[in-house]
């Protein structure tokens, strides 16, 4: 049970990864940008999405697993 | 430049040290704030990357393969699926510090006397981690062995705690400050974790591979900027290539029974005399 709440929590941490992603994708989050002015902050996007995805690794990793 | 980045990238005397101390010493026309050097740089990174794919061409193989058997099942079962594993522990500190704080770090850091004086700590950083390593080999193997013995009984890259791979992997992102070097900082964190020299090396090249290799590829857009000249660019990242290539195979077999001791000399020495030379021109 342990194992699955924190698979949830780590499933939320992705989701929450992918929605700081299109935030910054989109411009409207400007946290620590080199330039403010730039229409898409491709980078920090590709950086969450890559933090969603390791979340998502983690979470499988976390979840109970069950036996055959 | 490309022959100096290519060498420097691996060697762990600090590229991005060298890449600001050399052409003010030398009064080299290179100004980082034209906007061509990103595209130049990011050239040069894409060399270095390439010759280290090159070499660990098989490793990177299993590692691919590895990482999705793991990461779909949920469980590690082999060593190239651990490692996979480790890797990613350690990349994700480096690529968050990078994509936030690089620029600001540069903008602070980047001038020659700066850079220089992180060479000084460099080489102090890498002799204290041989001094520490020192220890734990008279502990682990007793006086009157040789080497070669000495190293067998520390571990391969496949066998490092997760913890260690992301503490080794947070100390990589102290490489963004000039003078601080990437491989000298994560050799040294593997040798404090219990790697065998040259599986420090091993472990610091493969973890430094997805980050020089995205760095290069974020920037790839702009080398279609009007005015790069791009063949001149290309033969850069051909030299810096053939010198990584060339660097990491003599570091790994160096590492067979080398030490950081040189390099962290070499650093403390270099930082000492460009400081010098700094102070007497101002």
């Amino acid at each position: 049970m342990k194992g699955n709440s924190l698979a949830i929590a780590l499933v939320v941490l992705a989701v929450v990864f992918v929605i700081i992603a299109g935030l910054y994708y989109e411009g409207v989050l400007q946290i620590l940008v080199t330039d403010p002015h730039a229409a898409h902050h491709t980078t920090h996007a590709i950086l969450f999405i890559v933090l969603a995805a390791a979340s998502l690794v983690a979470a499988n990793f976390a979840r109970t697993k069950t036996t055959a | 430049m490309g022959l100096l980045q290519g060498a420097t990238e691996l060697f762990p005397v600090s590229s991005l040290g060298h890449a600001v101390l050399i052409p003010s010493l030398l009064h080299w026309s290179f100004k980082q704030s034209d906007p061509s050097f990103v595209p130049f740089l990011t050239l040069l990174h894409l060399g270095t990357a390439g010759a280290l794919l090159v070499i660990y061409r098989e490793d990177w193989i299993v590692i691919i393969r590895g990482f999705f058997s793991a990461a779909f099942r949920g469980q590690i079962r082999t060593e190239p699926e651990r490692l996979a594993m480790l890797l990613l522990v350690g990349t994700l500190p480096t690529a968050t510090v990078g994509v936030y704080l690089e620029h600001q770090i540069k903008v602070l850091f980047a001038t020659p006397k700066i850079a220089a004086s992180f060479l000084v700590v460099n080489g102090g950083l890498m002799l204290g981690a041989e001094f520490l390593r020192r220890r734990s080999e008279r502990r682990a193997a007793g006086s009157g062995t040789t080497r070669r013995e000495q190293e067998e009984k520390f571990g391969a890259a496949e066998h490092i705690s997760f913890r260690a791979a992301a503490l080794v992997g947070a100390c990589q992102s102290l490489a963004l400050i000039p003078g601080i070097s990437r491989s000298g900082i994560t050799i040294g964190g593997g040798l404090l974790a219990g790697l065998r020299h040259v599986e420090a090396a091993r472990f610091s090249f493969l973890l430094a591979t997805p980050v020089i290799l995205a760095a290069g590829i974020v920037e790839v857009p702009q080398l279609f900027s009007p005015g790069v000249p791009l063949g001149e660019y290309m033969a850069g990242a051909v030299l810096a290539a053939i010198a990584a290539y060339l660097s990491a195979r003599f570091l790994l077999r160096y590492f067979r029974s080398g030490r950081l001791d040189p390099y962290g000399l070499y650093c403390i020495v270099a930082g000492i005399v460009s400081l010098a030379l700094l102070t007497l021109r101002a």
